[in-house]
């Protein structure tokens, strides 16, 4: 064997990967072999996203029909003291 | 902890620590870009985890996982082909654990590896890393015995050439 091929095998020689290579393929294999976590992960959005969507629908709900039993009441309040204004005056 | 383990036992943790080193050096020797090496030796280590309940035994896992190392970094070679090209200087030589007994020599020589076109490049790393003979790439790259030899001694002819004119230019400043 020559110099250079002596040279090429030692230029060549195997070196190990960076520091911390086995524990990122364990990584990756864990993060193929389980990607039903991620769906969990975002089906559990979804479902907190709908739940409060529905949920802030309900309070406004409440609020308009609260808005709208005051409505009534100050109709109704407006309308007695008419009714006791008009009774006044015809008598 | 799961451990996942191949038709004859061989588990996968144990196999990725024995060829972490030949995968990596492949990719390295051939890419001459760490980052990249690291990202095609994962790939490599992930295709044999999908593919652990085919390998047979370790010498069998052993060839199963050199060849997959240099299919994927002749790919990754390829995909980086049809991005810019850079030149010879422009590859960086990061600290490196090799015994080169010049350390700036083996650095010049993987540098000048690193230039070479793809198929003779790879031929170069399998025959001086991994220490197979024309046979045995002839095999791995499906090609005739004769090509790997006749790549062989054109490449080693080119070395010299650029290593005599280097060493020359150097001796004239």
């Amino acid at each position: 064997m020559d110099w250079l091929e002596e040279e090429l095998r030692r230029a060549l020689a195997r070196e190990d990967p960076p520091a911390g290579f086995e524990r990122r393929v364990r990584q990756a294999v864990a993060q193929r072999r389980f990607p039903a976590r991620q769906w969990l992960a975002a089906a559990a959005a979804l479902i907190l996203a709908v739940g409060a969507g529905t949920g802030y629908r309900e309070y406004r709900g409440r609020v308009a029909k609260e808005q709208v039993k005051l409505a009534m009441r100050l109709a109704a309040a407006s309308a007695n003291r008419i009714q006791t204004h008009v009774r006044g005056v015809l008598q | 902890m799961l451990v996942y383990l191949t038709k004859t036992g061989c588990d996968f943790e144990g196999l990725v620590h024995e060829h972490q080193a030949m995968v990596f050096s492949i990719a390295w020797h051939y890419l001459h870009d760490r980052a990249l090496a690291e990202e095609v030796a994962q790939e490599v280590f992930l295709s044999l985890h999908r593919n652990l309940g085919r390998i047979e035994s370790d010498a069998h896992a052993a060839a199963w996982i050199r060849k997959v190392a240099v299919q994927r970094a002749i790919d990754e070679g390829r995909k980086r082909l049809r991005r810019p090209q850079v030149t010879l200087e422009d590859i960086p030589e990061p600290a490196s654990g090799s015994s080169a007994s010049d350390p700036m020599l083996g650095s010049l020589l993987r540098r000048l590896v690193a230039s070479l076109p793809e198929t003779p490049r790879m031929i170069v790393v399998l025959r001086y890393q991994e220490d197979l003979d024309p046979a045995e790439i002839a095999e791995m790259l499906q090609m005739p015995v004769a090509t790997v030899k006749s790549h062989l001694q054109r490449s080693m002819a080119l070395l010299r050439e650029k290593l005599a004119r280097r060493s020359s230019g150097a001796g004239e400043r």
